[in-house]
């Protein structure tokens, strides 16, 4: 009965959207009714607190084991404990899409209401998030009905959550991307209500910009919990790998990085105000492509849902229609929005602009990287797929280049040119830092990464060029942008800290008889498989090695698991972690072979822990930046 | 007037130049490191360079795996050619026989040498060609 209640009030939103909109665009035009947007806005709440309601039945049938409703019973179990109960809603398509809604709507209702009540934009901001919440919902109610029934009869038991994912940073790591991605609606709908209503005296910036850096921050905080929980999870000791889902992540990312710097620009001068618009629009719109190539399985991927046409056609119709619509706009607009002020060559906004593009050359490469193996499949038939190889190559020139910007732009200052002591004064650190690569590669590596050299040289560059200027002001007791210089920090330890991974990392593989030791090198003077013990756990059987590493005269003891879990019979490995600052001891087991021995993968990873304090610093920076009053 | 236009028609050459340099130095990174996916009939047919990295899929034959250290060697095939495989490491927890599989990896002296094997997380997993023709059987 909750769950007809539940399926119910989510059609009485949809409908109620649906009156929104057509009450709207029928009277859009005629003369301005007073009480007419105050009736649109209650209509709209009332929608979206039926979506939030309807959302916490489903929560509750979840919670109480109801397997009669479809979904909750091929990815629940009564055995999970509460907290995963929860988060199995957002273990596949459809639970996952819904939650997805639900966050479209609470940005949207929290935004909307925030605005200032005689807000010129307010009535038109709202008519388009009608419609993107009502397209959605359709999508949602439609093809993926989160409430369907078994019928006549329940499942007695559910099919149970796949292990891999019963895990605190994995059920967290989806809401926190949603969050991310479907934040950027705020910035959408409003730059498109900004060019709709055609007074582009208007300003717009001030608006919508902490909401753009909250979601910026949801997004950068989902997107490194995934890479943490495919470090320790899934045992390969990487933490990134290219993955077209991961690809569709890092778009609109960029696309967001490049949107909060042009904000700046914009809201300074006036000037790249056009292409600040274009990139609201665009984050969004790559958000909405994001959720294509994983829901529609058109891309194999570890990600995916399963293949299913008709969401992807549905999907790929609405988001195309939302996003033609919004560029269609824009570039209507286009003319009438040219600022007659230019770019002064040498200023801050040069440089801005620069880094723009070659963020947006970023996009496009990987967008390319995505979509090329479906273009080459349609024209030939080959089947081919883009890896690691192709993204190195890319990234190289451009890390290298937007470095050279980032350090040149912490002396530049806003519409005036460079002088050319500041030219002067970046000569001798760069040189400085390119000779320390080339001997940190030198000693450390047999074959010369070009990758692994740019990405040295670029971030300690980048990261001293702010620390100097941070340092340099604060004795100087001049102003400091501290938001900026700690999340550029933050991106200049990442380039330096991915680069020395890739360097410095090993792995070795080991096949021993339990109580046999072996010596592996310098630094690991002994590895002793010391016992291996098989016990039942609540859900799963658990094959557990006790192993002893002498390593740099520290003892350390590890104890990688495998476990069989008895629902599905899914085997899953559990990697042995032990963290120093600098490195990672990261071993996971592997099978017995006939003779009884046992292998183990033994791998050495560096600098990870860098990578994640590195995505701690941007944020840390970017909330810094985003609680300032006003925008310098 | 004709000055306006002369650096008009300027700038639009140079934007021109240079994303079309842009975008085909993109194309050529494409086509130089991307991963040609293979059957094993397909490959052994396509004459392949030794010590190209391609990628190699197909189904784990019953009772070819056979580990030696840390070595696993197994024969991999589509049901109607097979190629011995030769992989070091610790394989994914999904890798087992009459499984599919898609190895990353070069083909040299008759022996297929992955560096890597892909897990799927679908137990069910299989190449689409085979499943394909399996079906159509």
């Amino acid at each position: 009965m909750i769950g007809e209640i539940a399926h119910f009030l989510s059609l009485s939103a949809s409908a109620l959207l649906c009156m929104v909109l057509i009450f709207n665009l029928f009277f859009a035009f005629a003369e301005e009714h007073a009480n007419q947007l105050i009736l649109s806005l209650k209509l709209f709440n009332q929608a979206c607190w039926l979506i939030f309601i309807s959302f916490g039945m489903y929560v509750y049938l979840a919670i109480i084991d109801d397997f009669s409703i479809a979904y909750i019973a091929n990815h629940s179990n009564s055995q999970l404990p509460i907290f995963y109960k929860v988060t199995s809603i957002w273990s596949a398509h459809e639970g996952s899409m819904f939650l997805w809604i639900v966050f479209l709507t609470l940005w949207s209702i929290f935004f909307i209401n925030f605005l200032k009540k005689d807000h010129p934009l307010k009535k038109l901001t709202l008519l388009i998030l009608s419609l993107i919440i009502l397209g959605f919902l359709l999508f949602l109610l439609l093809t993926s009905n989160p409430f369907e029934r078994i019928l006549p009869f329940g499942a007695l038991e559910g099919a149970d959550i796949n292990p891999v994912l019963q895990d605190p940073a994995l059920a967290i790591h989806p809401p926190m991307l949603y969050l991310g991605y479907v934040g950027f609606v705020v910035a959408f709908s409003f730059i498109t209500a900004f060019l709709l209503h055609g007074n582009f005296q208007l300003q717009w910036e001030q608006d919508i910009r902490k909401w753009s850096f909250v979601a910026w921050i949801f997004l950068t905080v989902g997107i490194t919990l995934g890479s943490w929980w495919a470090y320790y999870e899934l045992g390969w000791g990487g933490y990134w790998f290219w993955d077209p889902v991961e690809n569709v992540a890092l778009m609109p990312w960029l696309a967001a990085t490049a949107f909060m710097h042009s904000l700046f620009a914009s809201s300074k001068s006036n000037i790249l105000k056009t292409w600040t618009m274009f990139l609201g629009i665009l984050i969004f719109a790559l958000s909405l492509f994001g959720a294509f190539i994983v829901r529609s399985g058109i891309i194999d991927s570890v990600h995916s849902f399963a293949n299913d046409p008709e969401r992807g056609l549905y999907l790929l119709s609405f988001s195309g229609l939302i996003t033609l619509l919004a560029l269609g706009i824009f570039a209507y607009r286009l003319p009438q929005l040219n600022s007659s002020k230019l770019v002064v060559t040498g200023s801050k906004e040069s440089f801005l602009s620069m880094n723009n593009i070659l963020m947006m050359t970023a996009i496009f490469s990987i967008f390319l990287g995505v979509t090329y193996p479906l273009i080459i499949e349609s024209m030939s038939g080959e089947k081919v797929s883009i890896g690691p190889p192709y993204y190195n190559t890319i990234f190289s020139p451009l890390i290298l280049i937007t470095s050279f910007f980032i350090m040149i732009s912490v002396e530049a200052l806003w519409q005036r040119s460079l002088p050319i002591r500041a030219v002067a004064y970046s000569v001798l650190p760069t040189i400085f830092f390119a000779s320390i690569s080339v001997y940190i590669i030198w000693i450390y590596t047999q074959i010369f990464s070009m990758l692994a050299y740019v990405g040295i040289f670029s971030g300690l560059l980048i990261f001293y060029s702010y620390f100097f200027r941070t340092i340099n002001n604060f004795f100087k007791k001049r102003y400091i942008n501290k938001g900026s210089a700690i999340a550029h920090m933050g991106l200049g330890l990442l380039f330096f800290s991915v680069s020395m991974n890739s360097i410095l990392s090993y792995e070795k593989n080991i096949n021993l008889f339990s109580g046999q030791s072996e010596r592996i090198n310098e630094s690991i003077q002994e590895f002793m498989f010391k016992d291996i013990k098989v016990y039942p756990a609540s859900n799963h059987e658990v094959i557990s090695a006790e192993v002893f590493i002498l390593q740099d005269q520290k003892k350390i003891f590890l104890n990688p698991q495998k476990r069989q879990y008895m629902t599905r019979g899914q085997i899953t490995s559990e990697t042995a972690i032990h963290a120093t600052p600098l490195k990672d001891t990261y071993l996971t087991i592997g099978d017995q072979l006939e003779n009884g021995s046992w292998t183990f993968s033994l791998k050495i990873n560096y600098f990870v822990k860098w990578i994640w304090l590195s995505s701690a610093l941007m944020v840390l920076g970017i909330s810094i930046a985003m609680f300032k009053k006003k925008l310098t | 007037m004709l000055q306006v236009r002369r650096n008009r028609l300027w700038k639009f050459l140079t934007i021109l130049i240079l994303s079309a340099g842009g975008i085909s130095l993109i194309l050529f990174a494409l086509n130089s490191k991307l991963d040609l996916f293979y059957t094993p009939s397909e490959m052994l047919e396509a004459e392949i360079q030794p010590g190209y990295r391609i990628k190699l899929g197909g189904m784990v034959k019953i009772g070819s795996i056979e580990k030696q250290g840390t070595a696993v060697n197994f024969l991999v095939t589509d049901f109607k050619k097979e190629v011995p495989v030769t992989f070091d490491g610790i394989t994914p927890d999904l890798f087992k026989e009459d499984s599919g599989v898609v190895m990353l990896g070069y083909f040299l002296d008759g022996i297929f040498q992955a560096e890597e094997i892909f897990a799927k997380h679908d137990e069910n997993y299989m190449p689409p060609e085979l499943s394909l023709e399996e079906s159509s059987e």
